[in-house]
């Protein structure tokens, strides 16, 4: 049977489609010109400007901190909520999924608003800690997500295995059930992680004096600096990210292959 | 064995945490924009004494109907072309063989994990007047000189598409992995044309993953603020921006309190449709 | 005196199922004991109770005199092999096997001497660093038995261990577990829904139906003397036959009048008298097949057929012969077939007959059961 070649024709197009602005961007990050309009040969120039920026540095710093406290919060909370949906069938699990799903849906506009009049209606002093805040609100769904889905297709009589051989509630939490759990945990932190550091409308809400961070930063250089530092500054996190996503690929490979064997 | 007392206090210790933190930054945040809404402003943007429904009126300004009828629009039209290219490539990506599969699957995933605002930005690059799509269209004469690339509704759709399709191709995928291809050679071999074929055994066989790429990118859509904001012009905004300007520049939180709240229950209208499709399928289910 | 492992009128249900119906089941010291049964039929249930994972509705189980019923199963000095091994994926094969006694604190040096132990009784000591997904189907299962035997427990059981492997594994298995039960010579309790691997296993076999026990014996009894039509059709294929007593010419025999079928004479062991409902079940392999018409005495069933179906199966062929009203299910080892005077082919007039000892008269009879068979009567 011959196939259709409209499929092929249309994913070529739309990887086309998907790189060729991130590859013009690159590109013009190495461009001497203040201008993307013209080439005027190859140089570094943006880049060594970039890590003058003290703003920048300073930008970074606030969003690692977020990320990282986010990250530690919704993988506790986003495991123990998915450990909850999985292991119980009850109506308050309904209840409790509907919550955490929700998240997931609303545009990230609206809670961005509604967090930011819930912080001003409880006077909270706007700022990283009110940042932390609402990622982990957002981040704790994505984690539950992924490590629910790592649940289902978890098997589990190796729990009654583990009880079968002397082992304590205790002891299976953690000699079996974590170490099994790990990867789904790990790769929910790593979303959570990303996502966190990528937030911009909902920090743009419920941010504060002197709370700025990275996405920030590029927000308000996009509207008002230089395009070529921006160029910059989006190669070097472009390639973090393509590094991000390599090792956990390879690491992820690394454990289909061994299936295999 | 647990008894039946242990069990449920069990449950609510591993229920309460994620329960208790979403219930106080998720329910009560929400349930204080559609209070707000009902509030009168005051003067030094702040919330005002008593109850109104001033806000709620203020929202019949003609402004708004052609703000929220270009929502709409744009959001649909996003979601039609979304699905459309998606379709074929999850398609494609499913039936690849396993190789192909894991790097077509990287390729599209990569864009989901870099940054949105970059993303933006790198189309804003392009569109600029100095830009090569604009060099490029002048050159084929399919454009001219003075004309405006950036900065209207067209630009903004674009941009959408491009931000939201590996929301669409992903579910999309997921769904036709675990489809039966063997039903679409059963339905050839039953005489059924190719398009037939594809419409009438691998659409209804994918249907699930569809309603999901459907809310995927018709919610964030409706809720679009960053991009209007950064590659649209005055003439294509979106309610998005409204809600950003009625917060940031006016600093009139009930007005903006009141457009969330119109915003929140029309994106909840698509998500109760797929619901209950998906209801009505799984009672069919149980018949049967 | 009381049994080792005890059983006592156990009832579980789930919803409107009865997954065990006031059970009572007594296993001896060092028994290899199976419980045999198509699937639902409550045997896993049993096992899982034994075990600790469920809690029965009603009745209680002891283990040497104690009540374990409340028992947590960690508390249980018994160890099961589950159906799909579930071995620790994140742990070595070491690691695996030394589980239960790093659980239970005990000196590192006294775990490392035991693992070696169990590593060299399965055979699995070049395979010790290795994770479970690194090693085959059959080298699972041995890890699962050494992790299991380690804790020196009790009764070991052992839940359909052997469904998962392909044909050839099973059969070296089974050899396996033969060999290690009389090794370690604990008690095993071995659920089933495989009669060969019961029956080859087993000292005794409760053969289970919809949460009771039908059958409770040795493998030989069990399969030469079905109490029940749901055993008899269960374990290996049979025909059955009702009938009405006519008269009983001697005191151990009696004949029959079968409606559709020749009179039959059959081993009268349940006194039966005159005018009796009797179920009768003739296993294939019981008959006798020939064109030429044999000489036989008084005590055997001698009827003419014709051959409907010849199925080759290797080590037999398997005839279906319509006598009248019947078409009996026959089953011929091949030396026969090959030095026969004459081969038997489709269409073939041919006699059947078979020695009265070899009907056996059944207690319960279900028409239900007749669809257990191996092929069907019509």
């Amino acid at each position: 049977m011959k196939r259709s070649r409209i499929p092929l024709y249309t994913t070529i197009a739309v990887l086309v489609f998907f790189y060729l602005p991130i590859f013009v961007l690159i590109i013009h990050s190495f461009n001497a010109s203040r201008f993307s309009g013209s080439w005027e040969g190859f140089s570094l120039r943006w880049y060594i400007r970039l890590f003058t920026e003290r703003e920048i540095w300073y930008a970074l710093r606030n969003t690692l901190i977020v990320a990282f406290s986010t990250t530690v919060v919704s993988m506790v909370l986003g495991t123990i909520a998915a450990f909850a949906l999985h292991r119980f069938n009850t109506r308050l699990q309904r209840v409790h999924y509907t919550l955490i799903y929700t998240p997931l849906v609303v545009p990230d506009i609206l809670m961005g608003i509604s967090l930011l009049l819930f912080f001003v209606a409880i006077g909270v002093q706007l700022g990283l800690f009110t940042i932390f805040l609402a990622h982990t609100s957002f981040c704790v769904s994505y984690v539950a997500m992924v490590v629910l889905a790592r649940l289902q297709d978890f098997d589990f009589s190796v729990i009654e295995a583990a009880q079968d051989l002397g082992a304590n509630w205790w002891t299976i939490a953690w000699r079996v059930l974590l170490p099994l759990l790990a990867p789904g945990i790990a790769a929910g932190g790593l979303l959570a992680f990303t996502l966190s550091i990528d937030d911009f409308v909902i920090t743009f809400f419920v941010t504060g004096p002197g709370a700025t961070t990275l996405p920030i930063q590029i927000y308000s250089m996009i509207k008002h600096g230089s395009p070529p530092l921006i160029n910059a500054l989006s190669t070097i996190l472009l390639v973090v990210t393509f590094l991000i996503i390599w090792t956990v690929q390879h690491l992820t490979e690394d454990e289909r292959t061994h299936e295999n064997a | 064995m647990m008894n039946p007392r242990n069990k449920s206090f069990g449950e609510w210790l591993v229920t309460l945490p994620s329960f208790v933190w979403l219930f106080i930054l998720f329910v009560i945040p929400t349930l204080i924009v559609f209070t707000i809404a009902f509030k009168p402003a005051d003067p030094w943007g702040g919330i005002g004494e008593g109850w109104t429904l001033d806000t709620l009126i203020s929202l019949g300004n003609p402004n708004y109907p052609a703000i929220i009828w270009r929502t709409i629009w744009l959001s649909l039209v996003t979601t039609v072309v979304c699905i459309a290219l998606a379709l074929p490539m999850g398609y494609y990506i499913a039936r690849a063989p396993a190789r192909w599969r894991r790097l077509l699957l990287l390729l599209t995933v990569i864009p989901f994990w870099t940054s949105f605002l970059i993303r933006i930005f790198a189309w804003k690059v392009l569109l600029h007047p100095d830009g090569y799509v604009k060099r490029a269209l002048v050159f084929l004469r399919l454009s001219e000189e003075g004309t405006m690339l950036l900065y209207r509704s067209e630009a903004v759709l674009l941009v959408m598409v491009y931000t939201l399709l590996p929301f669409a191709i992903l579910p999309i995928f997921a769904a036709a992995e675990k489809f039966d291809f063997r039903l679409v050679e059963a339905a050839r071999d039953l005489g059924a044309g190719k398009l037939r074929a594809f419409r009438q055994v691998f659409i209804p066989g994918i249907q699930r993953g569809l309603l999901t790429a459907v809310l995927m990118v018709l919610i964030p859509a409706l809720g679009m603020y960053i991009i209007p904001d950064l590659v649209g012009g005055p003439r294509s905004e979106m309610v998005g921006n409204k809600i950003a300007q009625r917060t940031f520049v006016d600093r009139n939180l009930p007005h903006a309190s009141a457009l969330s709240a119109g915003l929140t229950l029309a994106v909840m209208a698509p998500m109760l449709v797929v619901l209950m499709m998906q209801g009505r399928r799984r009672e069919e289910h149980e018949v049967r | 005196m009381a049994e080792f492992l005890e059983f006592n009128d156990v009832s579980k249900r789930y919803g409107p199922i009865r997954a065990a119906d006031h059970v009572s089941l007594s296993i001896r010291r060092g028994e290899f004991f199976s419980l045999l049964g198509p699937s639902g039929c409550g045997k896993t249930t049993l096992l899982r109770i034994l075990a600790g994972f469920e809690y029965p509705d009603t009745g209680r189980v002891l283990l040497d005199g104690t009540d374990i019923t409340d028992q947590p199963p960690n508390k249980r000095k018994v160890n099961t092999i589950f159906q799909n091994y579930a071995l620790f994926p994140h742990l070595t094969v070491r690691d695996n096997i030394a589980f239960g006694l790093r659980i239970a604190r005990r000196p590192a040096a006294e775990v490392r001497e035991e693992v070696d132990r169990m590593l060299a009784m399965t055979q699995m000591e070049e395979h010790a660093h290795k994770k479970p997904h690194q090693i085959s189907g059959g080298q699972k299962q041995r890890v699962a038995i050494a992790r299991a035997l380690i804790n020196k427990p009790e009764v070991l059981l052992l839940d359909e261990p052997l469904a998962a492997l392909d044909l050839k594994l099973r059969q070296r298995m089974l050899f396996e577990l033969d060999r290690i039960h009389d090794q370690v010579g604990i008690t095993f309790l071995y659920v089933t829904h495989d009669q060969g691997e019961a029956m080859s296993l087993s000292d005794r076999i409760a053969v289970m139906n919809n949460g009771r026990i039908e059958q409770l014996g040795t493998p030989a009894e069990i399969y030469e003397a079905p109490t029940s039509s749901f055993v008899a059709a269960f374990i290996g294929d049979t025909n059955f036959f009702d009938g009405t007593v006519s008269e009983t010419p001697e005191p151990e025999y009696c004949r029959l009048r079968i409606d559709g079928f020749p009179d039959v004479l059959c081993f009268n062991d349940k006194n039966k008298q005159a005018g009796d409902l009797v179920h009768l079940s003739v296993r294939p392999e019981k008959f006798r097949l020939s064109v030429v018409k044999p000489n036989v005495d008084g005590r055997h069933n001698l009827v003419p057929g014709r051959v409907e179906e010849v199925i080759y199966l290797g080590s037999q062929t398997k005839f279906l012969v319509r006598v009248q009203d019947y078409r009996l299910s026959i089953a011929q080892p091949h030396s026969r077939f090959l030095l026969d005077e004459q081969p038997i082919r489709w269409e073939d007039n041919v006699w059947v007959w078979w020695h009265a000892d070899d009907g056996y008269m059944l207690d319960r009879y279900s028409e239900k059961d007749e669809a257990l068979k191996e092929m069907p009567a019509e």
